[in-house]
């Protein structure tokens, strides 16, 4: 199991593009994984799940996986945040 | 039994356009699902039904994604499509259809309420915003169990009446060419709304129509630039509508072949056309529209979008729209949030539009007011000579002089941490609250600049709740009342040499901006759609024709007079 602590930085927070985003780059992993934030863990290949964080920009969040290919899809996962999920706003 | 009778409502102008067709409603079918038990030998076949309903919705989803240069709403599809096969989802639909044996369509019922409530209850507003998406995806999915096939009954050239309209159905109704939308719910923001601007889809919102009786084909006009709905018309109302939407397209398309030309009357006398702006969507048709810069930036989306609208959020969003301004100026307007749009923590009030808003809440707030102030300084050190500062809903000159007491401390601040600024920022109050207009005199003295928002001091002056449906016909910026105020604002800034700009409703009106230009009043900002237009008039008349339509509008004593004025200026040149 891999875990790491990220924070969202886009400017809207974690609204329904970036979370659509992060559950398709999740999928592609064989690896489970979940989002804990504030005592709350959900399935981060869940959108609804994503969603319901309503997770605002700022908030800060563990990132888990655990599987085969945890820590490259850590690391790609993580990268999705530093790039604030590519997009422009 | 059908109902007869003229009824007029007045809403919130959304999209452009006038709309004439026919009431259609959008009704909810699918209200309450019952819990439904069913045999266990009936587990398979519903667990069947779910799967096909998933595999029938996502194609009808992929279907939709034919928008060209929209990638939002492929996104937003996208994310419909992932809520389709969010595994949570289908874990729990099958384990509430195997486990406790409910029939397909309350498991799925049940399990997206689930959701639902945790968004509503989430304290963001976007989350709440969305939420009309996953019912949407609820109420597909339940519909396609019953393998009823997709479609709207709606045929083209209707109008539709929605509560709320969600962005996936937005879609369907667009491809069906329908004439105009009209929405209880609903922001300006929204995607159905800010979709209807991009499509040329006349829209009306808050409008309580659902309160009344509104039967499927009465006939309906909407006007998406009045925000006025009329169901069951006039014959002559019909008519004049019908005319002016003919107008409005030929105008239109001749229009737009004026927005390079240079912004000179015939006779060669210069004027400045700007545009009132909300939403970064709107930018991209400064250039195509003919705009110089923007007259009025409304910044109250900033507030509405993020609950924290913090400085660097704020510096971001002017930052974007002065880029998009290119060599011209944009005046923003500090938040004018109460009244009609209020703020999440203002209490209720008997009379919001005589209340706290504008400058009144801003001195409350000092924080808010503080970092907006902050935001904007900042962002003028990137656009030197280029930001002006509007200060709303002013009624006494002490409430400027305490505004530019913060933008001192503001800029003291700023300088003490090295961050560079523009210190010659043009200060204006916007002639919005008849005091100011007859003491704009003693006014002018304070400020660099007045802006005249004539819908706020229509209402003002003519004591016209806007928002009144049954007082609606009274509210009318054109009444001579009005036309005097502006004639003295403008004599008292020529007094202390201050420019005059009109950034309200009327301005959009060729006529009357005409009007205003034989005034003197040569800055004008309007919605970027209406420029085309007022510029083909104002390109093509002199100014002597225009200060002749000008001063004998002056001498009018009633409004239908100052409109047979208009309309035969213009069939007179």
């Amino acid at each position: 199991m891999v875990s790491k602590k990220v924070v969202v930085k886009n400017e809207s927070g974690l609204h329904a593009r970036p979370a659509s985003v992060l559950v398709k780059t999740a999928s592609r992993f064989k690896s489970d994984f979940f989002i804990k934030m504030y005592g709350y863990k959900v399935n981060g290949k869940s959108i609804l799940g994503v969603m319901t964080l309503a997770a605002e920009s700022g908030a800060e969040m563990e990132l888990i996986l655990e599987g085969p290919d945890e820590k490259e899809a850590l690391e790609k996962i993580a990268e999705l945040f530093e790039n604030k999920f590519n997009m422009a706003s | 039994m059908k109902d007869f009778h003229t009824k007029v409502f007045s809403g919130r102008p959304a999209a452009h356009g006038i709309g004439i067709g026919k009431v259609w409603t959008l009704r909810d079918e699918s209200s309450a699902v019952h819990p439904e038990k069913i045999a266990e030998s009936d587990i398979e076949k519903h667990i069947g039904k779910f799967e096909k309903a998933r595999e029938l919705v996502s194609s009808e989803y992929e279907k939709l994604k034919y928008i060209p240069e929209d990638e939002e709403l492929e996104e937003i599809i996208d994310a419909q499509i992932q809520t389709l096969y969010d595994p949570e989802v289908t874990s729990s639909v099958k384990s509430k259809i195997e486990k406790d044996q409910f029939a397909v369509e309350y498991a799925i019922f049940s399990t997206f309420n689930d959701y639902i409530q945790l968004m509503e209850n989430s304290g963001s507003a976007w989350a709440k915003d969305r939420t009309i998406d996953i019912v949407s995806v609820r109420d597909e999915l339940i519909r396609a169990t019953k393998e009823k096939k997709k479609g709207y009954a709606v045929k083209k050239g209707e109008i539709v009446f929605a509560e709320e309209i969600s962005p996936t159905a937005m879609v369907y109704l667009s491809r069906i060419n329908i004439a105009g939308i009209v929405m209880e719910k609903g922001g300006l923001t929204s995607h159905a709304v800010i979709l209807s601007q991009s499509l040329g889809i006349p829209c009306v919102i808050n409008v309580h129509w659902n309160r009344y009786n509104i039967y499927d084909g009465s006939d309906v006009i909407i006007d998406g630039t009045t925000g006025q709905v009329i169901i069951n018309p006039t014959w002559k109302q019909k008519e004049q509508y019908k005319r002016r939407r003919e107008d409005e397209q030929k105008r239109f398309e001749k229009a737009l072949e004026w927005a390079n030309k240079p912004d000179k009357t015939e006779c060669g006398s210069q004027f400045t056309l700007r545009a009132n702006i909300e939403f970064l969507e709107e930018l991209p048709r400064l250039n195509t529209h003919g705009a110089k810069g923007i007259g009025l930036l409304r910044t109250e989306t900033v507030l509405f979008d993020s609950e924290k609208f913090n400085v660097e959020q704020q510096v971001e969003f002017y930052g974007k729209v002065l880029e998009a301004a290119g060599q011209n100026s944009v005046t923003i307007r500090l938040f004018d949030a109460g009244g009609d749009k209020i703020l999440d923590d203002s209490s209720f009030e008997d009379n919001p539009f005589l209340g706290w808003r504008g400058v009144r809440m801003l001195l409350d707030k000092r924080k808010l007011l503080r970092n907006q102030l902050e935001a904007i300084y900042r962002v003028s050190g990137h656009f030197s000579g280029k930001v002006k500062i509007l200060i709303p809903m002013v009624s006494r000159i002490d409430e400027i002089r305490s505004v530019k007491e913060i933008c001192t401390n503001v800029m003291k601040n700023l300088a003490r941490q090295d961050i560079p600024f523009d210190e010659n920022i043009s200060i204006g109050v916007m002639v919005e609250v008849p005091s100011i207009a007859l003491m704009s005199e003693f006014v002018a003295k304070y400020v660099d600049f007045f802006s005249i928002g004539t819908n706020d001091l229509t209402q003002y002056t003519l004591a016209v709740d806007r928002g009144n449906e049954k007082i609606s016909h009274l509210f009318d910026s054109f009444h001579p009342a009005i036309w005097r105020l502006i004639k003295i604002t403008k004599e008292s800034a020529d007094k202390h040499n201050i420019p005059v700009t009109v950034c309200g409703e009327m301005a959009s009106k060729p006529e009357a901006a005409a009007c205003l230009l034989g005034m003197g009043i040569n800055d004008l900002s309007m919605n970027t759609g209406s420029i085309p237009a007022v510029k083909s008039v104002l390109c093509s008349h002199t100014y002597k024709e225009m200060k002749d339509l000008s001063d004998k509008i002056l001498e009018t004593e009633e409004l239908d007079q100052v409109y047979e004025l208009l309309e035969g200026w213009r069939a007179l040149y």
